[in-house]
């Protein structure tokens, strides 16, 4: 009789599962359908890199063209001028962008807590919370030729400036206003960290006669390594977007040629102009593989160094 | 205390204070600048560039953004995007947290699996398009919500929270005879309040501040947001100076008028933020002490 039963409950296992995480099982249907349908769905869409595209016959009835979208992406100038100016926005930004934060929040780490900290970190954080739109529309207005910098320069006696139409000017304004909006809010980040670091190790410090620039160098710069290294692989891992919302609000056909970037290719290949969507999704798909090769390593070095990882 | 933070202002904290007060100058000047542009006549800007104090002040712009364009229209729909977009991305992604919070069940490595290779690997914007069209979800600012529903990020932020909440809370109850689903609603949501605000918060800017999937996927222009309308405003006259093309039937704005418009789409961001920032930073405290 015993045994008996427990063959029944072992057969009846999964249902008992089942049963037992019935609740679970709610949540995750809710969660999955959302994720099967809105982000799988687009993956299945992928299938239209080698396919070419008819409206008529939706996704799945388009014809199977194998690798002719990619033969004719990689013989395209257009093309590999997306893809080199995003590597090299990526880069530039990296090299330029990613110290400020750190930057910011060593500095303020020295002033003594109060409220013109307090408002100090307020003001520096805000710009982040606008959209590209609107800050956009701020820098262009600025720099625009009835801008207050142009006004400044007329003043001045000095001749006015197309700011955002010219090849010099264009990326280094990109830089320096992505740094305007989102450097304040990337030291909060490093605040934290720098917080955790040992009162004891300033003291020591102290003891052994370090001044304040090298208690900086010396003390909390090494403490909060892990958390530079952390958020210099994402940025790494984000290679491949180098901004799309900030470039598009900000970029025009005069600087196309070193301000375009994939994502920006893809917009106004498959929405302004020719409007091949198989061929544009087969830019998309070269760009979402090399994204997740950079993702995993990321991902991979981060477990690494004994980190969780952010995923 | 230490012993460095109990002696006087030194020297470097003055000039440091200093330097950080010239930078908070420079992030607050083009704001400045951009209200004051929008309350002064055209004379007046051409007058005094650096526009530090205005002598005429006028509010035209102001009554003709209301009166003779779509913003307002835009804030309507904004807010419906909000009130809709926030509440659904909730249920999605606490569902997830909680679903990833659980221990062992089932079917739980897949689902893993399946949630965080999104963080990975996406369709990208042409096949999203394309599924959003098939579904006959473009042109409605519904189907825009649909498609923002979960967000992985925000999800493991809520799971690491979650478990971080004491197990003999969850076995107690369980003991005084609470389901399940009772235990999360009655006690593990009460408990996660401080995180699910932060991230109600985090989700709301993001709404205020879409505007690319409604510029991409919504041709009817009484269904756009507010930031869609302000490119539109921004934007027509700018495109029009690049390609170097004077068009005549587009409208010309006013750079008062492009400046109340952008004063109108912030403002809202910066009458709350003061109050919540409390908020965004411990979300970003959170995350980076787990991440």
């Amino acid at each position: 009789m015993v045994s008996a039963q427990k063959t029944r409950r072992k057969k009846n296992g999964l249902i008992a599962q089942l049963a037992k995480n019935r609740t679970v099982y709610i949540f995750l249907i809710i969660s999955l359908v959302w994720y099967i349908i809105f982000c799988y769905g687009p993956m299945y869409g992928l299938l239209l890199a080698f396919k070419d595209f008819n409206a008529r016959k939706g996704i799945l009835g388009s014809e199977f063209v194998g690798l002719k979208h990619y033969i004719e992406l990689f013989g395209n100038q257009d093309f590999y001028q997306a893809f080199r100016n995003t590597l090299i926005i990526s880069l530039e930004r990296i090299l330029f962008e990613f110290p400020f934060p750190i930057i910011i929040a060593l500095l303020l780490n020295e002033l003594r807590a109060g409220r013109y900290k307090k408002t100090l970190q307020t003001v520096f954080t805000f710009p982040y919370f606008l959209s590209w739109v609107v800050v956009g529309s701020i820098v262009l207005n600025m720099l625009g030729s009835d801008g207050v910098v142009n006004n400044l320069i007329a003043l001045a006696g000095g001749d006015k400036q197309q700011f955002l139409a010219s090849k010099s000017f264009f990326l280094p304004l990109i830089y320096i206003s992505s740094i305007w909006k989102t450097a304040g809010w990337t030291s909060i980040i490093y605040l934290a960290s720098i917080n955790g670091v040992s009162p004891e190790l300033y003291e020591a410090a102290m003891i052994d006669g370090a001044n304040r620039f090298q208690r900086m160098t010396h003390v909390t710069l090494p403490c909060i390594r892990s958390t530079i290294v952390i958020l210099l692989l994402l940025a790494i891992g984000n290679t491949m977007n180098a901004g799309f919302d900030q470039i598009f609000n900000m970029y025009n056909p005069t600087v196309q040629s070193i301000s375009d970037i994939l994502d920006t290719y893809i917009y106004r290949i498959t929405f302004q102009t020719s409007g091949d969507f198989g061929f544009s999704t087969a830019v998309g798909l070269f760009k979402s593989v090399i994204n997740f090769g950079l993702l995993y390593m990321f991902d991979r070095i981060a477990k690494m160094m004994g980190e969780e990882g952010l995923f | 205390m230490l012993e460095y933070k109990k002696k006087k202002l030194d020297k470097a904290q003055i000039v440091i204070g200093i330097v950080m007060g010239i930078w908070a100058l420079l992030i607050l000047f083009p704001f400045y600048n951009a209200i004051l542009a929008s309350i002064s006549t055209q004379r007046e800007f051409s007058r005094n560039p650096l526009m530090l104090f205005p002598q005429e002040v006028t509010f035209s712009a102001y009554s003709y953004l209301m009166k003779a364009t779509s913003l307002m229209t835009g804030y309507r729909n904004t807010l419906f995007f909000l009130a809709l977009g926030v509440p659904f991305s909730m249920l999605i992604t606490v569902s997830t947290a909680y679903v990833l919070s659980r221990p062992s069940f089932p079917g739980k490595k897949i689902y893993v699996f399946l949630v965080l290779f999104t963080m990975y690997f996406s369709g990208g914007m042409v096949p999203i398009y394309l599924l959003m069209k098939e579904m006959k979800l473009t042109n409605s600012l519904v189907g825009i919500v649909l498609l923002y529903g979960g967000n992985t990020f925000y999800a493991i932020l809520i799971r690491n929270f979650f478990q971080s909440i004491p197990h003999e809370i969850e076995e107690s109850a369980k003991i005084d005879g609470a389901s399940e689903m009772l235990t999360f609603f009655r006690i593990i949501l009460p408990l996660s309040v401080p995180i699910l605000m932060t991230v109600i918060l985090f989700l709301a800017v993001d709404r205020w501040n879409e505007w690319f999937n409604v510029m991409l996927m919504v041709r009817d222009s009484n269904k756009w947001t507010l930031q869609v309308i302000l490119r539109n405003i921004v934007y027509t006259t700018l495109d029009d100076m690049a390609s170097r093309v004077v068009s005549v039937q587009k409208t010309y704005y006013s750079l008062s008028l492009k400046m109340a418009a952008i004063v109108l789409t912030m403002a809202p961001v910066m009458i709350f933020y003061p109050f919540t920032q409390r908020f965004f930073i411990k979300g970003i405290m959170i995350g980076s002490v787990k991440g």
